[in-house]
């Protein structure tokens, strides 16, 4: 489902040169929920962004769903993006001038569907993630883990293939932390690919796999 | 998308408030000022309905003497016309073309009531001023005998007047005891100049007793220059002892006409000018700024599937609802400029002020929003959402 070979990503400045990510070499396979972790600026959030097509590699070959994306231009990784990927962000990434239901809907507006098709989707989307009761409000009007689940119910809600968290339990206490994963880990038994970015080792450990890295390199 | 945008821009609306009352604002002046544009243009593009060229106007003052003031002009009439540099000579009013003063009376006909440009006029000025009649013709002396004083109607008080009836041969009159016969009917009289609205125009016959009316337009044949008018003056000076005696050029009272229209539409221009230059750097400032504290935004849409081309689309169409959100407040104001007949202007002037003032916003607030929206859609994603 996603493969990585050989990949390095270097950040130039006139006055340096920083290597960010060194010959990562990954692949993981449809269904899996794999978990990364790593010191702060080990790269880990860089890899979610190349694996989530945010970010180019310096180096290497990156496969998405069995398609090298090197020569893609934007249109293309525009809607690779849209129809193969969900993301969850640590900091959730909630437009507060949105209601929580037209949050969802977000990326459908960037495919061909009518506004009663998104609305029913979104509908579904929060349901599954048990804020049904909560579409008609406002991010402001909502608690970090009930914001946390929208994110979520944006990301599943084009029914990705893969579902990227970077840190998605980073800003919950520990009982809203497991509450989120348990919602990823029944995604991910409904057939979801899943990769998170996590400092939490008890959450990494519910993982099928574990990928560790130090300074850019990848040591597990 | 649009739907989206608009839920955006409304549920922003505090936000923006400030913005939607500056376009509004920029709206309205657009208007005002789009409104007198069109309005001079149209008139502008108006024929005058004749010709001023080579046309001297002589006024004269009679002063202290009151002994046979109308023999007086008369005599300097019979005497202007037999210069060989004179075509033609025409007895008038004060409110001579492109003078300062005008003269208007309300006339009736069959109930029908209109207020016209009204003057005093003798048999040779429409060839003076080489106007054809349309319908029936221009009056002689010799129709002072009636009862009814002959009268010529422009088209403009043809249509006020009469509708599709025909004029001529008809009686005027006012709410005195003033009676005309309508003799015949010209095209345009436009004697303020081309910017000058085409109104309703009345000429009665001068008769040769009246001594207050003593402006006389004189035609010179070409090449006649300034020896001549100092010539003219000199002998008409010396004819009428006392009287004062003032040549003005037709040419130039018209230049003189236009500059007062012209100069204030011209300030009216620069202010307006200023302002809007204003408005659009407001506008790109704040839109600039929008986008620095929207980074955050503009990455999660590119995660969430947006092209570079949708970034920049979205921050335009939002520009677009916000303008057409304050210019629906504003078309709300302007619509009642028509519907109210406000200055008795025509509708179509405030129409086309409307359509032009809409294009305009809508051009000034792209220009303004096209640079900030191409820098938010160049932004990378993976460093907008870390910026947060």
């Amino acid at each position: 489902m996603i493969k990585l070979q050989h990949v390095e990503k270097v950040y130039r400045t006139s006055a340096i040169e920083t290597l960010a990510l060194n010959n990562i070499n990954l692949d993981v396979q449809k269904g899996e929920f794999v978990s990364i972790m790593g010191p702060s600026g080990c790269g880990k959030s860089t890899l979610l962004n190349i694996i989530g097509l945010l970010d180019e590699p310096s180096r290497g070959v990156v496969e998405i769903g069995g398609r090298r994306v090197e020569k893609y231009r934007d249109r293309e990784l525009a809607h690779l993006r849209n129809e193969k990927l969900g993301f969850i962000f640590q900091s959730f990434h909630l437009i507060n001038d949105l209601s929580v239901l037209d949050n969802v809907e977000i990326p459908l507006l960037y495919r061909s569907s009518s506004a009663r098709q998104r609305r029913a989707l979104a509908q579904e989307a929060l349901e599954k993630v048990g804020l049904s009761n909560r579409m008609k409000h406002f991010p402001k009007q909502l608690s970090g883990g009930q914001k946390q689940r929208v994110a979520i119910a944006r990301a599943i809600v084009g029914k990705p293939e893969i579902i990227l968290a970077d840190e998605p339990t980073g800003n919950l206490d520990s009982a809203m932390g497991n509450e989120i994963l348990s919602i990823l880990q029944n995604l991910n038994k409904d057939g979801a690919t899943i990769v998170m970015v996590t400092h939490d080792d008890a959450m990494a450990k519910k993982t099928h796999r574990l990928i560790r890295l130090f300074d850019g390199t990848q040591v597990l | 998308m649009l739907r989206h945008l608009f839920k955006l821009t409304w549920n922003k609306k505090k936000t923006h408030a400030l913005l939607i009352v500056e376009i509004w604002a920029s709206f309205l002046v657009l208007f005002g000022l789009a409104s007198l544009i069109i309005f001079n243009a149209r008139n502008y593009l108006e024929p005058l309905g004749f010709a001023y060229e080579r046309v001297w106007a002589i006024n004269l003052q009679n002063n202290q003497d009151t002994t046979d003031v109308a023999e007086k002009i008369q005599q300097v009439v019979r005497h202007l016309g037999t210069y060989a540099e004179v075509e033609s000579v025409t007895r008038m009013g004060s409110n001579f073309p492109f003078a300062a003063s005008q003269m208007s009376n309300g006339v009736k006909y069959n109930g029908t009531h209109s207020m016209m440009n009204f003057y005093t006029v003798d048999e040779n000025f429409a060839r003076t001023l080489d106007i054809t009649p349309l319908a029936g013709r221009w009056y002689q002396s010799a129709d002072s005998v009636g009862k009814h004083r002959p009268a010529v109607i422009n088209q403009k008080a043809r249509e006020k007047l009469f509708g599709e009836e025909n004029p001529l041969g008809k009686i005027l009159n006012n709410d005195g005891e003033n009676t005309w016969k309508v003799v015949g009917v010209i095209g345009n009289y436009k004697d303020k100049a081309e910017f000058m609205e085409n109104k309703p125009a009345m000429f009665e016959l001068l008769y040769a007793d009246d001594r207050w009316n003593s402006t006389l337009l004189i035609k010179t044949k070409p090449g006649t220059d300034a020896l001549f008018e100092a010539r003219l003056v000199k002998d008409v000076t010396a004819q009428l002892k006392g009287w004062s005696v003032e040549v003005d050029h037709l040419t130039e009272s018209r230049t003189n006409q236009h500059n007062l229209t012209l100069i204030p539409v011209l300030i009216f221009l620069i202010i307006c000018s200023f302002l809007l230059v204003n408005v659009a750097l407001g506008l790109f400032g704040i839109l600039n700024l929008n986008i620095a504290k929207r980074k955050d935004e503009i990455g999660l849409r590119r995660a969430m599937g947006a092209t570079e081309r949708a970034v920049k689309q979205q921050f335009l169409g939002e520009i677009w609802v916000l303008a057409t959100l304050s210019m629906l407040l504003g078309l709300l104001f302007t619509v009642q400029f028509p519907l109210l007949h406000v200055f008795d202007v025509a509708s179509g002037v405030y129409l086309l002020a409307m359509v032009a003032s809409v294009v305009i916003i809508y051009l000034l607030v792209t220009l303004c929003a096209w640079y900030p929206s191409r820098q938010a859609a160049r932004i990378q994603p993976a460093v907008a959402l870390h910026e947060e």
